[in-house]
C-alpha cells in the first residue's frame, strides 16, 4: 500500500481539520476559568466560601496547631542511599513511609529503574538533573505529599522551609546513579526549598511565593492535589507521580488482550499504567482510556476497570479490565455475576505481566482470583472497582 | 547557559486579562480549536480543551507573552492537558462526528474524513499527537519532542506505528498511490 504518504496524509488530515469551524471565542469564560485555576493554586478556592468567610472561620474556630510530617530519618554520612535503594524515609501523620530507587521489571528481564513510595507506586525516571516529582496516595496517606528532586552532583543538600536539611544521597540502580533528595509535605501547605550547593557556591531558592526583586532565582513546587479525580484538569490522581522537568524515561506499550472487535492496549511510561479499551468495530467506536499507578513485582497490584459506559451499567456496555500481576501469578481467574469464569494468561511488555479481559454487558465481575503454575490459588478478592482502580495484594 | 533548575521555575503570579490576552485569545481560538479536535475527534472536547488551554495560558501569561514562540508554548500546553484526560479516569464519549459544517465535494470526500477521523481515534493518544503535530502542525520531530516530553527517537518510532496502522485502514488505503 503506497497511497498513504506523507503529502497524501497531510492533505487528508488537513482535509479534516480545516472544515472544522469553531464558534466565536469565548473570551471572558476562558478569564474566569483562569482565574479558577489560579484560584485552587492559591488554595483559596474552598466551596462558596469567600476568603473573609474564611478568615472568620479560622479566627471563630482556631485550628489544632498541625503537627508537621516527621522528617525523613538522617541519613548515612556517606550520603549513599541505605538497603534498598531507600533514600528517605520517615512518619508523617502516623503513616510510615519511604522512598527508594529499585528495579521494577520482573526477574529476568531488562531492568527498569523507578522510584517508589512504600515499595509501589512507581514513577519510572532516568537520572536527570532539575527533575521533580510529586504525588499523593488519597486515603492511604490524607493531606500528606511526597515528592523528590533530582540535583546535580555540586549540590550538598536543600532546605526545607528553612528548617529541615536533607542531604543530596546518590543511590544506583540498574547501572544507573541517582542523586536525589525526597522528603514528604503536607498537601496544603508545599514547603519553600532551599537548594544548597558547594560552599561559595550562590545558594538557590525554592519557594511559594514571588520572585523577590533582585534576589536569587524562586522555584515553586507544582500544585499537588488528593482530590478524586473530577472533570477538572488541575488535579492529579493519587499514586500517580506528577512530573515537572526534563524528559523521563522511554515509554512501551502493548496490546495484552483482545477478540475479534476489541482490544485493550496498554502504555506504561512516568504517566502511570494507561489502559486502553476500544471496540472500533462496534456502533459508535466506543473507547475507554484511564490510568492507574505502577505496581511494583512485591507491591500490591492494580486492578483497573474501563467501563465502556459511565456511569458504569448505564448503557449496559462491557467493561475491560487490566491488572499488573506479580511474577508469581501464572493465570487469573475471573467471575462473572452469572459465573462463568474466564481463564486469563499474563503478557509481558517491556518485562512486566499483565492481564487484561473483558467482562460483557449485563453482567458484573465478582471475584478475582490469582492462580500460581501448579494451578494453585495465592489469593482471591471481591473488592473490585466498576470504574477507576483498586490496589490489591495477593 | 540556563540552571537546569529553572525547570521548576514557578508558574508566573502576574496574570492576564488585558486586552493584550483577549486579543491573543480571539487570534489563537480557530487554530487551538482545530488541532484539540485532531488530538481529541470530538468537537465538543476539543472546545473544551481548548478552552482549558487559554485558561492556563491566562494563569501563565506573563511567561507566555514573552515567550520566543508564544504559539509553541500554547501546543505544548493543550498538548499536556489532552494526555492529562487521557490519564485520569475518562470515558470517551462515542466518536466525535465529523465535523457539522456544511462540506463542499463529493460524498466519498465526506467519507474519507470520516474514515480518517475514526482511523486517527483508534490510534492511542501519543501516537495520535504525534501524527497530527506532524501532518496539522507540521513541526519537525525535535519539536514534537519537546512538545511532549519525549526524545525524536520515540518521536519516530511513535510515527512509524501510527502509519502502520492507518494504512491498514481499508478507506485509507483506497486512493491513488503516490
Amino acid at each position: 500500500m503506497t497511497s498513504l504518504e506523507d503529502d497524501d496524509l497531510r492533505q487528508r488530515v488537513h482535509g479534516l481539520l480545516e472544515v472544522v469551524a469553531p464558534p466565536v471565542a469565548p473570551v471572558d469564560a476562558i478569564i474566569r476559568r483562569g482565574r479558577g485555576i489560579r484560584m485552587r493554586r492559591a488554595g483559596v478556592a474552598v466551596g462558596g466560601l469567600g476568603l473573609a468567610a474564611i478568615i472568620a472561620a479560622l479566627v471563630l474556630t482556631p485550628p489544632a496547631a498541625p503537627r508537621p510530617p516527621a522528617p525523613p530519618a538522617p541519613l548515612p554520612a556517606t550520603e549513599t542511599a541505605g538497603p534498598g535503594g531507600v533514600f528517605a524515609r520517615g512518619v508523617a501523620d502516623g503513616h510510615a513511609w519511604r522512598l527508594a530507587v529499585q528495579n521494577i521489571a520482573d526477574p529476568g528481564y531488562r531492568c527498569i529503574p523507578a522510584i517508589t513510595v512504600n515499595g509501589t507506586d512507581a514513577d519510572p525516571v532516568v537520572p536527570s538533573t532539575g527533575h521533580y516529582a510529586d504525588m499523593a496516595l488519597g486515603p492511604a496517606a490524607p493531606g500528606i505529599g511526597f515528592a523528590f528532586l533530582q540535583l546535580p552532583a555540586d549540590v550538598r543538600q536543600v532546605v526545607l522551609d528553612g528548617q529541615e536539611s536533607l542531604p543530596a544521597t546518590t543511590a544506583a540502580v540498574c547501572g544507573l546513579r541517582y542523586r536525589v533528595v525526597g522528603f514528604a509535605f503536607r498537601l496544603a501547605h508545599p514547603p519553600q526549598i532551599t537548594v544548597v550547593a558547594r560552599p561559595g557556591w550562590p545558594k538557590l531558592r525554592a519557594t511559594a511565593g514571588g520572585a523577590p526583586p533582585d534576589g536569587p532565582p524562586v522555584y515553586q513546587l507544582p500544585p499537588v492535589s488528593s482530590e478524586p479525580p473530577v472533570p477538572d484538569t488541575s488535579s492529579q490522581t493519587d499514586g500517580i507521580w506528577t512530573n515537572v522537568g526534563p524528559p523521563g524515561a522511554e515509554t512501551a506499550q502493548g496490546v495484552i488482550a483482545s477478540g475479534p472487535t476489541w482490544s485493550i492496549t496498554l502504555l506504561f511510561d512516568a504517566g502511570g499504567d494507561c489502559y486502553n479499551f476500544g471496540a472500533p468495530l462496534s456502533p459508535g467506536n466506543p473507547e475507554v482510556g484511564t490510568c492507574g499507578p505502577i505496581s511494583t513485582p512485591d507491591g500490591p497490584e492494580t486492578i483497573v476497570a474501563l467501563p465502556l459506559s459511565y456511569p458504569p451499567g448505564l448503557h449496559n456496555a462491557a467493561t475491560g479490565y487490566a491488572v499488573q500481576v506479580s511474577p508469581a501469578t501464572a493465570h487469573l481467574r475471573a467471575t462473572a455475576s452469572d459465573g462463568s469464569t474466564q481463564l486469563v494468561t499474563p503478557r509481558v511488555v517491556d518485562g512486566r505481566r499483565y492481564t487484561a479481559f473483558v467482562i460483557g454487558k449485563s453482567l458484573r465481575l465478582t471475584r478475582l482470583t490469582w492462580l500460581n503454575a501448579a494451578g494453585r490459588e495465592i489469593a482471591s478478592t471481591t473488592a473490585l472497582p466498576q470504574y477507576g482502580y483498586t490496589q490489591f495484594q495477593p | 547557559m540556563s540552571d537546569p533548575l529553572d525547570e521548576l521555575a514557578a508558574p508566573d503570579v502576574i496574570s492576564g486579562g488585558g486586552e493584550d490576552f483577549s486579543a491573543f485569545v480571539v487570534s489563537r481560538w480557530p487554530g487551538l480549536v482545530r488541532l484539540a479536535f485532531g488530538l481529541t475527534g470530538d468537537r465538543w472536547a476539543a472546545e473544551d480543551l481548548a478552552q482549558a488551554t487559554l485558561a492556563r495560558a491566562y494563569v501563565a501569561w506573563r511567561r507566555v507573552s514573552r515567550a520566543d514562540d508564544p504559539d509553541a508554548y500554547l501546543c505544548r500546553i493543550l498538548v499536556n492537558t489532552s494526555n492529562r484526560r487521557f490519564r485520569r479516569h475518562r470515558v470517551a464519549e462515542q466518536a466525535g462526528d465529523p465535523p457539522d459544517t456544511a462540506v463542499e465535494g463529493p460524498a466519498d470526500l465526506v467519507g474519507e474524513r470520516a474514515a480518517l477521523l475514526a482511523a486517527l481515534r483508534q490510534l492511542p493518544p501519543r501516537q495520535r499527537a504525534v501524527v497530527v503535530l506532524r501532518y496539522w502542525e507540521d513541526l519537525t520531530d525535535a519539536q514534537i519532542a519537546v512538545t511532549l516530553g519525549c526524545s525524536p527517537g520515540t518521536v519516530r518510532s511513535q510515527l512509524s506505528r501510527a502509519l502502520a496502522k492507518l494504512r491498514e485502514n481499508p478507506v485509507l488505503g483506497e486512493g491513488e498511490p503516490g
